[in-house]
């Protein structure tokens, strides 16, 4: 018996359209949510500030989208490997915690040669990142070839936690975490415990938020 | 006086049903009526209710509405469409207001160039084709017009919050866009009906005016669009500062672009497809030869337009990029970088149709084919080029796979899926695509110009030299700076350009005069070719879904892209393979509804209503038959109705 020719022509949409949903389901199947807000204890301690900093830097910072850690050859961004230890070559006489800062809410300011401008101001939409959770990226970066001496209190140039006092330009951030100081040296990023149950009862969507 | 009494029949069975389907309705409602007001059985032993229900009806509807009226007024940010959720809603009645507005924009842009050819040549063929496209438009639009006020009373209703935003924005050029909806509409239907009833040149210049206005339109409505994406002209809580940067923000420019030609690489594809059906229908070799070439045409229109549709898509690109890296990275590298292997897919498909179409179109032409022996190399040529351009970058592997890659990009498959690589396949792929559409130019045809060898020989080594550049571009993209590479897509897109352009001008004056070797037979081609068509229909309509998809849901868990966030419970994007589900489901609708299109635009072709032959001469027929036959003289009155007569 013969199909009819509605019939053959219905076959062949059914089958090509199947066949494209088909080949959507052999590719990876990401459900992406958005970022949760969160709320940071003010207590925390430097080295939880940089584990911290590293799941804020894989998840809502979306900065692991452009940066690399420890890849080299032809980059679009740079490579954030060893960050630290390049400040005082990039940035004569600025601190690690100024520089940081300003690449982070300032980043077209300085543009690593061999770069294009591409960054975006990482404290405004869409990214959108609180001050406390810039400063806790600000204690991973410091952990990456150097030693993160950043807490909950600093303050530099483009913020000023209640209470501190702000900082003077050309001034060394306050709660004496400039470089060389040995106020609060902690133990590198590697060697930090997990340290998702410190935050407050109200981030414990966290957990959620920052798996990657 | 069977007759007679059928007729009669035929008059009462009409009212009869409406008053019985009325009594009926007033049946049922009066049945569910009693039922709500009715005493409910109590058994005998039990403890009986106090309160008779009427007063406590009434009791529990004042408290509804007093609580109603102490509730203050609150704005809804958002409400929920059953079962499907309001995302899915809203996606698929924009998609297929898209699919059909893209449709209506497309076919007067070719219709009217088909028009002019054939005022210019004074070939009536071309201007039976250009009506014949044209016949499509009307159905067509109406179904545009419901779409987009669907899709409208969904935003409304749905995500009225964003909506009224949106309103505040652009509330401007609502105004314009309405009066030109209004142009449209009358210049479409004019063009229409008004075919062959003007002098040629003011039917043509109405052609013009429908798609400048239908141009304005798309213009006025990407604005909104591509303003969620790179908004501009507001300040960082969305207040309006320049309405003109709204409109002109960094991805309007690139979206019309992009769209203009993809809506007549669509519209030529469907128009094609609808030749296609007709050809498949048709009974007479006359019927077939018309439609095979109307497919021909229709499909040729499509593949032209789609041959520099992924440069049109390196701009948008490439502007989205300099609108946000982050954006950009989401799309290429994020979590919408797999798509585009769907999509590569997709266009490897089209290709390859499209080729396949071209080489049995050189059956049509009489007598043996020295140049089909070439297929083969192209052939190879083109699933090359697919398979570089399908090879993700991370390939999909068990652990234990992954360790023993040393990564998740396989050590020699890794270096095909970067940019250098794809850039360079789909430029090849478009190189060997105009290779076999100038083989198939040349089928049945020996140049007899004076410098035909000469001609060939250049041909030939603007092709080569294009190829090479491409090649040689593409591998020295693997030994620079990103910086650097991104632009080498440049020379490459402008060497494939050039020598385009240029082989096609040679190979314009090198055939004039050419001998034939034999006719070109239309109609006479394998009906396969038909369904290949309808195949190339189906994926570039699937390819405006999908593409749709990604320009949309690019932004993520933001209506307006860092301006105003979605907080709806569909802010999180989907599963690629959900998206591929929903984007499936919409491409059949729209091939249910554009089958309805084509069956009403057939029916302009059917022979009018004869009565059947049994016929009887009564005054009173006028009547009865209306405008198709009632008033002409001579003819033979129905005495009953059969159906009609095909």
């Amino acid at each position: 018996m013969a199909v009819p020719l509605i019939g053959r022509i219905g076959v062949l949409i059914l089958a090509s359209t199947a066949f494209y949903a088909y080949v959507g389901q052999l590719v990876p199947q990401n459900e992406v949510q958005p970022p949760q807000e969160t709320v940071l204890r003010t207590d925390l301690t430097t080295a939880e500030m940089v584990t911290t900093g590293r799941q804020i830097m894989d998840a809502k910072g979306l900065c692991f989208t452009c940066h690399t850690i420890g890849r080299s050859g032809a980059l679009r961004f740079p490579d954030l490997a060893g960050i630290a230890g390049r400040v005082s070559e990039r940035a004569p006489g600025v601190t690690d915690i100024e520089y940081f800062a300003q690449s982070l809410y300032e980043p077209d300011s300085f543009i690593v040669p061999g770069f294009n401008p591409g960054m975006p101001a990482i404290n405004r939409p869409p990214i959108g990142l609180t001050d406390q959770e810039i400063l806790c990226v600000i204690a991973y970066l410091q952990s990456l070839g150097g030693t993160p001496t950043v807490t909950m209190q600093t303050s530099h140039k483009y913020y000023t936690p209640a209470g501190a006092a702000p900082v003077a330009p050309g001034e060394a951030p306050a709660n004496g975490a400039a470089p060389g100081q040995k106020a609060a040296p902690v133990a590198p990023a590697a060697a930090a415990p997990a340290k998702s149950a410190q935050l407050k009862p109200q981030a414990a969507h966290l957990g959620g938020a920052f798996t990657s | 006086m069977n007759g007679t009494m059928n007729r009669k029949l035929a008059l009462v069975l009409g009212p009869v049903t409406g008053v019985l389907m009325f009594a009926g309705v007033v049946l049922i409602a009066t049945f569910l009526t009693n039922r709500e007001y009715a005493q409910p059985y109590r058994a005998p032993a039990a403890v009986v209710d106090p309160t008779p229900r009427v007063e406590g009806v009434a009791a529990e509807a004042a408290d509804a509405e007093a609580k109603a009226k102490a509730t203050p007024y609150a704005e809804a940010e958002y409400r929920q469409f059953p079962v499907i959720g309001s995302r899915v809603a809203v996606w698929a009645v924009s998609q297929l207001h898209l699919l059909f507005a893209a449709f209506v924009l497309a076919v007067p842009l070719f219709a009217i160039i088909i028009e002019i050819i054939g005022y210019k040549t004074g070939d009536l063929r071309y201007d039976r084709l250009a009506h014949e496209f044209t016949k499509l438009l009307s159905v067509s639009f109406s179904l545009t017009a419901t779409f987009g006020a669907f899709l409208t009373f969904l935003l409304i209703a749905l995500y009225p919050k964003f909506t009224n935003y949106l309103m505040s924005v652009f509330s401007p050029t609502f105004l314009p866009y309405v009066l030109l909806f209004f142009a449209e509409a009358a210049f479409l239907y004019t063009y229409y009906y008004g075919w062959g009833k003007f002098h040629p040149l003011v039917h043509i210049g109405l052609g013009i005016g429908l798609n400048l206005v239908g141009t304005g339109i798309m213009l006025i409505a990407n604005s909104w669009l591509t303003f969620m994406t790179s908004p501009a002209g507001v300040s960082d809580t969305g207040a309006l500062i320049s309405l003109y940067d709204a409109v002109y923000n960094f991805t309007w420019m690139p979206i019309n672009i992009h769209r203009i030609i993809a809506n007549v690489a669509f519209g030529g594809s469907v128009a094609a497809a609808y030749a296609a059906f007709k050809f498949l229908q048709a009974e007479t070799d006359e019927e077939r030869a018309h439609y095979d070439w109307m497919g021909y045409i229709g499909n040729f229109v499509a593949i032209l337009a789609f041959l520099p549709l992924p440069f049109a898509g390196y701009w948008l690109a490439k502007e989205i990029y300099a609108f946000s890296q982050t954006l950009g990275l989401t799309m290429m590298g994020g979590a919408f970088s797999w798509l585009f292997i769907i999509q590569a897919v997709l266009i490897g498909n089209l290709f390859l149709a499209a080729n396949y179409y071209l080489w049995l179109g050189m059956g049509r032409v009489e007598g043996r084919q020295p140049l089909q022996k070439f297929i083969k190399y192209l052939l190879i040529g083109i699933a090359l080029c697919f398979a570089i351009w399908a090879t993700p970058r991370s390939i999909l592997a068990t652990v234990s796979e992954i360790r023993a890659m040393g990564g998740s990009t396989h050590p020699m498959l890794g270096f095909l899926g970067v940019m250098s690589a794809k850039n360079t396949a789909v430029n090849i792929l478009i190189l060997t695509t105009f290779m076999s559409f100038l083989l198939y130019r040349r089928t049945g045809k020996i140049a007899t110009v004076a410098w035909a060898k000469t001609g060939h020989a250049a041909q030939l080594t603007i092709f080569a030299a294009a190829a090479f550049i491409v090649i040689f571009l593409g591998i020295y993209g693997y030994f620079v700076e990103a910086t650097v590479r991104i632009g080498l897509s440049v020379p490459q897109v402008s060497s494939v350009l050039i020598a385009m352009v240029s082989i096609t001008i040679i190979d314009v004056f090198l055939f004039r005069r050419a001998k034939m070797t034999g006719d070109v037979r239309w109609g006479k081609i394998p009906p396969i070719s038909q369904y290949v068509l309808i195949f190339i229909a189906v994926t570039f309509t699937w390819l405006m879904g999908l593409m749709g998809y990604v320009r949309s849901g690019l932004r993520q868990h933001w209506h307006v892209y860092g301006v105003i966030r979605d907080t709806s419970p569909d802010a999180f994007t989907p599963t690629l393979g959900f998206a591929t589900q929903v984007v499936s489901v919409t491409v059949l609708i729209f091939f249910v509804l554009i089958g309805f299109v084509f069956w009403i635009t057939s029916l302009h072709d059917r022979p009018d209503f004869v009565p059947s032959a049994k016929t009887v001469t009564h005054p009173g027929a006028d009547v009865v038959l209306g405008g198709a036959l009632g008033h002409q003289p001579g003819i033979a009155r129905a005495s009953h109705f059969e159906g009609r007569t095909q």
